[in-house]
């Protein structure tokens, strides 16, 4: 019985009766309304507030009247369309809809796919690994990141011009199929980096040198695309939060890169002497200590210093108070020109689409630095902060021959070079002393044989909390094929809780051919 | 027209009323029910239950009322039921019955509402209610003490502040106001209508005794951070000054604070502010502050002239679309012209409400019904103006249509009042 009701209203019928209950409510909505409006009246009292009278139903009827400029004219609101064409469900459902495109993966694997048969169904096989890059598509919460800024394509409008309006037939220009959006990540790393975070706040970015691809970027803790609900409501972990490039820390000793690079370009590669109490940059300001000190003085020793030491040797060891001096030494101009060159005031765009653009926070290092401030600067420390996108961005340089390249998520976008950071002898200097800094110095855990990975790490104080830990590298030091970055937010010692991490992702990248080049650099 | 029908007693006429209702209400609820069925084979008697409640229990109401001898006017009955009526299929047609009889505290508003506006009917019809203007303070400090309760107690969801089960104890402070206002403001007629030069200039110590009485009240809605019901209460002191004064100078003080006001609070509050910048530009933050307005406004384009029918649209994609946003549910589903006989019948409810106040006997039953009105009219404009994006969102229930239990019980109670002022013998 049920069953032939249920076969009626989904059949031809079904259409023509809910059409004429459609007509018959309106008819006697009509009827009850007019009844209401002239059902016997109160005879008048001796008091009239006509006045309100008129003013509540002349209100009334000027709302309505603005209502009408929406609901039958507003095709003559240029943002409005746009809008609607972006993101009005509707013509997502029912017999208008489209199916929306996939975004794959540079092998071609799914990132996010539709459900056949549900307008805002969407698979995602990476699920919380991915969803700071590929976004999500939520009827409640909305569109994020590439699903965002993709929108135009994967809902099948062709790209959209301010002069496009089609008027009352807004939906009719679409294609049968929304089109696919590939993407410069492997999906195989994207979730290898998210499961070495181990839920840690932190972010990864595994890039390629020459192309700036991003094989990977990795915001962690993630939350599922498919239910943002939670996530939304977590303000202790702030999972929503795309820390890769979004989140603005301290670098620490992953700047000194820059300055050691900063002072090879002004020919400078002095030998100053390091001694155990630290460097005092002016009057009342704290010395600015090597990590060792530190060391020392818990185990009740003193440490002794490091003597004199060479640019090589500070940057192997990571030395602090060998780069305050050296940073003070290079002076200002040094400093801003090399700030202004790796683009550290500027947000860097990973992805540009008709639609909109992703791109990162823009870092932060101030302008003008006196003599006790340029010292903590040098060190990473101070009023310096960047994402971790853009430290991955500025070692993809020294390992491309210090140019530095767009970063890129979309596969089809064109290469982009972004300048030269450093001379192409410089670039190959900070590769060798990298390599060191690998092969004997604080990188050691991270010297995968036959790699030849270069790299730094980092440990950056943070004001409330632990130190934020830090590793940068790429490898292999000659024909780079990738850069790996890692940061682990109040993670500790660089070495410790970021390094493994990078040393783990570099031996499964290279497992899958990325590292060690047999041709030309894959885009 | 009221002479034609002099044959037809009032009750007569409200249940004629009621009857037409119903063939309006069934035959939108036929059409959700049908869209329902056509998804899942699965009749929801329990998603019904509400609606039964309505159409038997109206006539009980309407029994009562000729049992008390009631003589006023049947368009006021006729509109509440109708309104109260569509209200019930919207809120079947968006789910919210959904839970049925599982959740059984979400079915007693109803039945509760019937009562409160057969109560508030008898409690005012024929003058009954002059003995209620002993209880002017008692209902003062009662408001305080609901907002005070509120301010201790309640917690805070979507900015506003509720007690146990999202009820909002805000809801009665509307009506136990306006009954002190018309008590205090009656009492002082003569002091509240001196005028110069059309301006309203009350003595100065009455003024004095206005200013600081009503501090109380706005003083713990600005702790509250609620927005919406500050607005509302400041409108309807202009509305009850204006009806006790007949000076339409308090009408241009009113319009002049609230633009002075409207511009003022952005420094105050950054959710005001915010809600001010979404207002003159949601495009500006489409897939955040904007996404909710614009989302009502893309439903209500998608609805048109004669909408999508009941069911057949896609209003759920409006964030909180039952509560706030019900209106543009409506308009996506029953267009702009289902649209226009609704407010058509707003504005018929309001308009017999102040032609009731006006035949009113005493000043402070004038007052109270223009109170009474004036607040439910202010509501219906705050909440459709701002879903249409007229004005800035102010966070206000569409009286007798939103989702709510203390709303609707509230508002059915203060229709009653206005029914039983409508009958003044």
């Amino acid at each position: 019985m049920l069953e032939t009701v249920v076969e009626f209203l989904n059949g031809a019928q079904g259409r023509d009766f809910f059409r004429f209950l459609k007509v018959a409510f309106l008819a006697f909505f009509t009827v009850a309304a007019l009844a209401v409006l002239f059902a016997p009246r109160a005879r008048p009292g001796r008091v009239s507030y006509g006045l309100l009278r008129v003013i509540v139903t002349a209100a009334l009827a000027a709302v309505l009247a603005y209502q009408a400029t929406w609901q039958l004219a507003g095709f003559v609101k240029p943002d409005f369309v746009r809008f609607m064409r972006r993101y009005n469900k509707r013509p997502r459902a029912a017999e208008t809809q489209v199916m929306r495109g996939p975004i794959l993966d540079r092998r071609g694997l799914v990132l996010a796919a539709p459900v056949p048969g549900d307008v805002w169904g969407r698979r995602y096989p990476l699920g919380e690994s991915a969803v700071h890059p590929v976004g999500y598509f939520h009827s409640r919460f909305g569109i994020t990141a590439v699903e965002r800024v993709c929108d135009p394509e994967l809902s099948g409008y062709p790209a959209e011009t301010k002069e496009d309006f089609p008027g009352k037939n807004l939906f009719a220009v679409r294609a049968a199929e929304g089109a696919a959006v590939t993407l410069t990540l492997d999906a195989g790393l994207q979730a290898k980096a998210y499961e070495l975070l181990e839920g840690r706040k932190g972010a990864v970015v595994v890039m390629k040198p020459r192309s700036g691809a991003l094989l990977a970027l990795v915001s962690s803790p993630g939350f599922d695309p498919l239910n943002p609900q939670s996530a939304v409501e977590d303000d202790e972990n702030s999972p929503v939060f795309n820390r890769a490039v979004q989140g603005r820390y301290p670098p620490g000793s992953t700047f000194k890169i820059l300055i050691a690079g900063m002072a090879l370009e002004k020919g400078l590669s002095p030998v100053y002497a390091c001694p155990g109490m630290g460097y005092i940059a002016g009057p009342n300001t704290p010395p600015i200590r090597d990590s060792e000190y530190y060391a020392y003085a818990r185990n009740g020793a003193v440490w002794p210093g490091w003597g004199r030491l060479g640019l090589e040797e500070a940057l192997v060891h990571s030395s602090n108070v060998y780069f305050a001096q050296l940073g003070v030494g290079c002076g200002t101009p040094a400093f801003n020109r090399v700030m202004a060159r790796a683009r550290i005031n500027e947000a860097l765009v990973y992805l540009e689409a008709a639609s909109g653009k992703l791109k990162t926070a823009c870092g932060h290092a101030p302008e003008v630095a006196r003599k006790r401030k340029l010292a903590l600067l040098a060190i990473g420390q101070g009023e310096v902060l960047v994402t971790p996108l853009h430290v991955a961005c500025f070692t993809a340089a020294v390992a491309a021959g210090g140019e530095m390249a767009r970063p890129r998520l979309r596969a089809d976008e064109p290469v982009e070079k972004l300048g030269m950071l450093f001379m192409p002898g410089t670039a190959k200097q900070l590769g060798e002393m990298l390599r060191k800094a690998v092969r004997s110095g604080t990188g050691r855990a991270a010297n995968v044989p036959g790699l030849e990975v270069c790299g730094k790490t980092g440990t950056a104080q943070a004001p409330g909390g632990d130190d934020h830990a830090w590793f940068t590298c790429f490898a292999p030091q000659r024909r780079p094929g990738i850069v790996v970055t890692v940061l682990v937010e109040r993670g500790g010692f660089g070495a410790k809780a970021a390094l493994p991490v990078a040393r783990a992702l570099l031996e499964e990248a290279d497992r899958l051919g990325y590292v060690r080049q047999t041709g030309e650099e894959l885009k | 027209m009221s002479r034609q029908s002099s044959s037809l007693t009032p009750v007569g006429a409200a249940a004629g009323l009621f009857l037409i209702s119903v063939l309006a209400v069934s035959c939108a609820c036929l059409s959700v029910l049908g869209v329902k069925l056509s998804n899942a084979p699965v009749v929801p008697w329990e998603q019904l239950i509400p609606l039964g409640v309505y159409a038997a229990g109206v006539p009980f109401v309407l029994v009562w009322l000729k049992l008390i001898g009631w003589r006023g006017d049947a368009g006021v009955v006729g509109a509440v039921f109708l309104l109260c009526g569509m209200g019930l299929v919207v809120q079947f047609r968006m789910g919210s019955f959904a839970q049925g009889l599982a959740a059984p505290l979400a079915l007693v508003p109803l039945p509760l509402g019937l009562a409160a506006f057969a109560f508030g009917a008898s409690l005012t019809s024929k003058g009954r209610g002059a003995w209620l203007t002993g209880a002017g303070w008692l209902a003062y400090l009662a408001a305080l003490a609901a907002l005070a309760a509120l301010l201790v107690l309640g917690r805070r969801y979507r900015g506003g502040m509720y007690t146990a089960g999202n009820m909002n104890p805000s809801e009665v402070v509307k009506p136990l106001l306006v009954f002190f206002l018309a008590v205090y403001l009656s009492r002082r007629q003569k002091a509240f209508s001196e005028t110069q030069a059309g301006m309203p200039v009350p003595p100065f110590g009455t003024l004095l005794g206005l200013v600081f009485l009503w501090g109380g009240p706005m003083l713990l809605t600005i702790a509250l951070k609620d927005l919406g019901l500050m607005v509302l209460l400041n409108a309807i002191l202009i509305v009850m000054l204006f009806a006790i004064a007949r000076s339409t100078g308090y009408l241009a003080i009113g319009l002049a604070a609230v633009a002075a006001a409207g511009f003022g609070v952005r420094f105050i509050s950054a959710h005001a502010q915010a809600r001010f910048d979404v207002w003159l530009d949601p495009f500006a933050d489409p897939t955040g502050k904007g996404w909710q307005i614009l989302q009502a406004l893309s439903a209500m384009y998608s609805g048109g002239l004669w909408g999508a029918g009941l069911g057949a649209g896609v209003p759920q994609t409006v964030p909180i679309v039952t509560s706030d946003f019900v209106y543009a549910a409506l308009a996506e589903e029953i267009g702009l012209v289902g649209c226009g006989l609704l407010l058509m019948v707003y504005a018929a409810l309001f308009s017999r409400g102040f032609r009731a106040a006006g035949a009113a006997r005493t000043p402070f039953e004038r007052l109270l019904c223009v109170g009474l009105t004036g607040s439910l009219a202010v509501q219906t404009l705050l909440n459709v103006a701002g879903v249409t994006k007229a004005l800035p969102l102010t966070g206000i229930t569409l009286p007798l249509i939103s989702h709510g239990g203390s709303s609707l019980v509230t508002t059915l109670f203060m229709a009653g009042l206005i029914a039983g002022l409508s009958d003044r013998k």
